[in-house]
């Protein structure tokens, strides 16, 4: 295994690349369920609902957070010559994901504690 | 004073009695200005004759004697000994990684050296080669990046996560080359060569891991290289125009 910052990101972008292609799914299974008249929909509602579903929400988020600033910063290198500054990019992408996440995550976080 | 004494870790592999690599420890004692091939040769001369590895000009430019060195790919002949030992007086050396290994730290190199030529890393000349000389200007010999001095030691092709992946990616060795030659004004056929560049394992099939860049000894950039490929195999056939213009004043002076 090569380690660097430019293997832990690539492991980190396809990992949550994946598991957005995972959420999708579920998320056309929960929509789709309206198809199938209102109270399917809205059992399948409620079962996302519970407090495990919530704090598997701040994993999303996470994920979509970090996959798109991800997706910026290699917008930022295929389109300006910028490949010597590759590691302070890559953490700049890192730490606003991770103080976004906080930020979005908290009241999630809380929202599910109250139940 | 006495010299201190380091442990050298090396990755055995012998194909013919080992099941898989492990490493082995040896003593070293740690002298002025040792490299970290000097202490190879020391350890194969003095220690266990059968350590094997790869390496001729020990000046870094034969590209011979790439290995991985606490998990970075670099030129040991190149490297003090000294500025790897890390906090327990230890160097772990392996041969370089994702390579199918022939014996202790040589690899088997035919995937690097196919996709070589498989990009016809020579110059295709024009038809009109000038009598004396050709003429490039500062601006066209500095949009090369210095890709020439890429001694083809395969440190980049062998830090890379697509490489690792899949063998029929072109790499970044070999796509520096192609570069070079694309960019090169006295090359006669950049279309041909881009359209080459543009199926699947060619250009974009890059995710931009940058271990190309860390690893090079000679602080290349693949990279850049690529993404500059890419943009051009765009717009091919504007590029094709305008070298054949080019090609037309080689000969002579330019700015
Ligand atoms: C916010 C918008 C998004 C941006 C800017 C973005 C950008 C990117 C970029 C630049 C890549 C890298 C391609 C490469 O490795 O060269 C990528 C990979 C990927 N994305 Fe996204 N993406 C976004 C949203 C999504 C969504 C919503 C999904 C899932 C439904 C997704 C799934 C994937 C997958 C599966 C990969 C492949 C990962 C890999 O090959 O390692 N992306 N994305
Ligand atoms: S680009 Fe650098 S690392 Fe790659 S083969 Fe050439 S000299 Fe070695
Ligand atoms: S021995 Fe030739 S490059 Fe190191």
């Amino acid at each position: 295994m090569y380690k660097s910052t430019g293997f832990i990101s690539f492991v980190l972008r396809r990992f949550t690349g994946v598991a957005l292609v995972l959420y999708l799914f579920m998320h056309i299974w929960v929509i789709g369920g309206a198809n199938s008249g209102a109270e399917t929909f809205n059992d399948r509602m409620e079962f996302l609902g519970s407090p495990l579903f919530r704090i598997a929400e701040i994993g999303l988020l996470a994920a979509v957070i970090y996959h798109a600033f991800d997706g910026i910063r290699l917008l930022i290198v295929h389109y300006f010559d910028v490949t010597e500054y590759r590691k302070s990019l890559f953490y700049a992408a890192f730490v606003v994901s991770v103080i976004l996440t906080i930020a979005g995550g908290l009241p999630i976080l809380l929202h599910a504690l109250e139940g | 004073m006495t010299n201190k004494k380091i442990t050298v870790r090396i990755q055995r592999f012998n194909p013919d009695t080992d099941q898989k690599p492990y490493l082995q420890d040896f003593e070293v004692e740690l002298a002025q200005g040792m490299t970290i091939l000097d202490a190879l040769h020391l350890i194969k001369e003095d220690l266990d004759g059968s350590v094997t590895f790869r390496r001729s000009c020990r000046h870094a430019i034969c590209g011979s004697c790439a290995m991985n060195v606490n998990g970075q790919n670099m030129l040991v002949c190149e490297t003090p000994l000294r500025e790897k030992i890390d906090k327990n007086g230890q160097i772990t050396i392996r041969p370089l990684p994702y390579l199918p290994i022939i014996k202790d730290l040589v690899v088997d190199r035919s995937s690097f050296w196919a996709q070589y030529q498989r990009v016809k890393p020579w110059l295709i000349p024009p038809d009109n080669v000038p009598e004396k000389e050709f003429r490039m200007s500062a601006e066209e010999v500095a949009a090369l990046n210095d890709a020439e001095h890429c001694i083809m030691c395969g440190a980049c092709y062998s830090a890379c996560q697509v490489i690792a992946l899949n063998k029929q990616y072109i790499g970044p060795h070999a796509l520096l080359k192609a570069f070079l030659r694309v960019l090169d004004p006295r090359d006669a056929d950049p279309r041909a060569r881009l359209d080459d560049l543009d199926k699947g394992d060619g250009v974009y099939r890059c995710h931009t891991i940058f271990n190309c860049i860390d690893a090079c000894p000679k602080g290349l950039n693949p990279t850049k290289a690529i993404e500059t490929l890419r943009k051009l195999a765009m717009k091919r056939q504007a590029f094709e125009a305008a070298r054949k213009e080019r090609q037309k004043t080689l000969d002579k002076p330019v700015n």
